[in-house]
């Protein structure tokens, strides 16, 4: 990746080899070699291993036996019920909780945006239900909606309101709504910073000169401010839909993965260190990193090409 | 990611060579020899095939051939021992590695926690075992890891040990430390559900039948238990599921939970549900939630371990609640689901004589005593629970006991946490009304053998 990205610019030039052209191309080599092998360190050495793994059964019965099973362990996953089911129910939560988190991040990114006194110690607060671990905000989440005893259930039946007597995390559909609404809550902040930085690249000229030429309000929005922020939205969409696809913690302490919310991530986990099968676990995690791979490829694909042409645009 | 550390240090080998092969492949699309790169890459694969191929023959001795322990150790015992296992809440393991200590007056017990939970115990645990560590004499084991542990040859065989010691354990105790004839571990202390119910607004159940009818009657009456979809959830299922006579394997170690029993227990569970015997509010709890509430005063029982004794003591619900052993099956018997800990000893500790000098005082009827009077568990020797400063400090060790000699222990098999998850996912299916009763039991027992049938 380094060197490709080293390279664009000299790419034709290149073509036609000389002495120096070679003799930079190793001394860039060279300079980036250690960062290769850095990252070779940190992100291939871990992948490759758990490929491997993948590959294997390691025995439950009798300690160090193990055998080369080739795909099984990917076939007996891809066949069965439990891999699709965890699959779709991550998407659903991905779906649902990165879409509320951009809408409402926008939104508070606008509030965050406008000259007002103490606005450096809000945005500064804003960033609160971020810095609190995901576990014990899921504890308290928990606690929150517990029947009977929990503030939500207590408030919706003082006030009369429905809702109050449903047993939020046993329910299909509720558990998935009380997990997405907690992570909605730790992270809309997260993706809120990032549009705001890029609000704020967005220059007053522009919307001075839209003003000009008696756009209003909703128009300027409309027409500038959205189509300027797709850089910065699209970055909070990757950031939130890569870190959505891998949810483990709020359905592990909120669920345990009951009612329709196990996600890909809970079930490599059960594999793994509940019934220590490496080998299926193993495929369980690179076939969640594969997927969480092909969704990066898609959005910087299709999402990416417009960072782009709003680049040139801007230019 | 969370890895498992390698079974073999040979497999360990091949990861770094294959990621070189990686790492030079990727080197090489910029490079122009890539031939040699590609001879290099193969050359490395070759090669962590062949230690694969090394690493799948290779088996360490199992439970088969496991060296046993030997009583007679106890007597020439010296140096120090080193206990470990998960947090400490009632101090009962420091506590007794101090007595031992100041007993012995030859031998050092010291106490490590290597876990806050227990989940987290047993994996510390497993990674210390794997890796061969010689760290821990003695391993403070949850009963279901037995088999697990046994099988893997991580374990010194008790057996000799266990049968010496046998006229002062309680037998179903001891089963809990058994697998394949050998016992793997003596028990230390044990642990039992019990009912606890309301004396103003029901009566000591005879019967779950009686029970749940009772609970129907008013909303205030209905019954607490651990419905949540986790281990907690398959305890209180098999309570029931023993009462009335049903088992998971039977004695052959073949899968019988297809059976008649199952659906009738599923049923009622269900029904029960429906009935208002219990609110679905269950389908959420596991032991805190669910005392918490029943101590709101709303409900008339309660399924829970003996430790919230003390906790609803502590509360204005002092005396107004009785305790009961489980309640037998309509037509059957009483029983329940062993939980507690064992004393196992590493087949890697280096003073085998120590830990069993250890496991002789911990088992011990004088020590056994203070395990309830001091640190509230139940003990494992029968002749503590009739002691008047037991009896004292636990009113309800009567019950206890019996439910204590009622229970079985959980299926015992190296892939116990597979089979649980075949049961508390089947039966929250069935509660929360996913599945039918039949779909539950039929893809119970085909993940059951599928969990059997693991390499």
């Amino acid at each position: 990746m380094a060197i490709k990205s080293l390279s664009p610019g000299r790419g034709v030039n290149s073509r036609g080899v000389n002495g120096r052209d070679a003799a930079e191309r190793r001394a860039a080599i060279r300079m980036t070699a250690p960062s290769l092998v850095l990252m070779a360190l940190v992100a291939a050495v871990p992948i490759g291993y758990a490929l491997w793994l993948s590959l294997h059964q390691y025995s439950v019965r009798t300690a160090g036996l193990s055998r080369f099973v080739g795909l099984e362990n990917y076939i007996t996953a891809l066949s069965g019920p439990h891999w699709w089911a965890a699959f779709g129910q991550t998407f659903l939560f991905a779906g649902l909780s990165v879409s509320l988190e951009l809408v409402l991040g926008t939104a508070m990114a606008l509030l965050l945006n406008l000259a007002f006194k103490g606005r450096a110690l809000l945005r500064t607060v804003v960033l609160l239900p971020y810095a609190v671990v995901t576990v014990v905000s899921a504890i308290t989440w928990e606690t929150m909606f517990a029947p009977n005893l929990g503030l939500v259930t207590n408030v919706l039946t003082t006030l009369g309101l429905p809702g109050g007597d449903v047993v939020w995390l046993g329910e299909h559909g509720y558990a998935m709504a009380v997990i997405v609404l907690a992570d909605v809550w730790k992270t809309t902040p997260f993706a809120a910073l990032i549009i705001l930085a890029g609000l704020q690249v967005i220059s007053a000229e522009t919307y001075e000169a839209a003003e000009l030429d008696g756009a209003s309000k909703w128009q300027a929005f409309a027409h500038i401010t959205l189509p300027l922020l797709r850089p910065a939205i699209v970055l909070a969409a990757i950031f939130r839909t890569m870190d959505a696809l891998r949810v483990f913690d709020l359905p592990f302490v909120l669920t345990r993965g009951a009612n329709g919310t196990e996600s890909m991530s809970m079930l490599a986990y059960t594999q793994l260190r509940e019934n220590r099968l490496v080998g299926e676990g193993s495929a369980l995690s690179i076939l969640t990193f594969l997927t969480v791979m092909a969704v990066s490829v898609v959005y910087i694909r299709f999402a990416g090409g417009n960072i782009r042409e709003v680049a040139k645009e801007e230019q | 990611m969370d890895l498992i550390r390698p079974s073999s240090p040979l497999q360990e080998d091949t990861a770094p060579s294959q990621a070189v092969a990686r790492t030079t492949a990727l080197h090489g699309s910029s490079r122009r020899r890539p031939r040699a790169v590609i001879a290099v890459a193969a050359a490395a694969m070759a090669a962590g095939l062949l230690l694969s191929g090394c690493g799948g023959g290779a088996a360490t001795p199992g439970a088969e051939n496991a060296a046993a322990a030997d009583p007679a150790l106890a007597a020439g015992a010296s140096g120090s021992i080193n206990i470990c296992g998960g947090k400490d809440a009632s101090g009962i393991y420091k506590g007794t590695a101090e007595a031992f200590t100041t007993a012995s007056g030859k031998v050092t017990a010291k106490y490590t926690e290597i876990g806050a939970t227990t989940d987290e115990a047993r994996t510390q645990a497993v990674q210390r075992l794997e890796g061969k560590s010689t760290e821990c004499d003695i391993f403070l084991t949850d009963v279901i890891w037995t088999s697990e542990f046994a099988s893997q040859g991580w374990l010194l065989d008790q057996t000799k040990l266990v049968e010496a010691n046998m006229d002062r354990l309680i037998p179903s105790t001891v089963e809990t430390a058994k697998y394949e004839d050998k016992y793997w571990a003596s028990p230390f202390f044990t642990n039992a559900g019990l009912v606890y119910y309301q004396k103003d607004k029901v009566a000591k159940p005879e019967t779950w039948q009686q029970l749940y009818a009772e609970a129907a009657k008013a909303p205030g009456n209905s019954f607490v238990y651990q419905g949540k979809q986790y281990e907690g959830l398959t305890v209180n299922f098999l309570e029931m599921l023993y009462s009335a006579g049903g088992e998971v394997l039977d004695g052959q170690g073949e899968v019988a939970i297809d059976s008649p029993e199952t659906r009738e227990v599923l049923d009622f569970m269900s029904q029960g549900l429906e009935d208002g015997s219990a609110e679905r509010a269950v389908l959420t709890y596991n032991e805190d939630p669910a005392r918490l509430a029943y101590e709101s005063g709303n409900y008339g029982y309660q399924r829970n371990w003996p430790h919230v004794y003390r906790l609803l003591n502590a509360t204005p619900m002092a005396g107004t609640f009785g305790v009961a052993p489980l309640p037998a099956w309509e037509g059957g018997k009483a029983s329940g689901v062993l939980g507690g800990w064992n004393l196992a000893i590493s087949a890697h500790s280096t003073n085998q004589a120590g830990a069993v000098a250890f496991i002789d005082f911990a088992t011990a009827p004088d020590w056994q005593k203070h395990v309830a009077m001091d640190f509230s568990q139940a003990p494992v020797n029968e002749a503590a629970y009739s002691e008047a400063a037991v009896l004292a400090k636990m009113p309800f060790a009567t019950e206890l006991l019996a439910s204590v000699k009622g229970a079985k222990p959980r299926p015992i098999s190296p892939v116990y946490p597979q089979i649980s998850q075949a049961i508390y996912k089947n039966v929250y299916a069935v509660l929360s009304g996913a599945a039918s009763t039949e779909d539950a039991v039929k893809s119970m027992a085909e993940e059951i053998r599928t969990a059997k049938a693991s390499f």
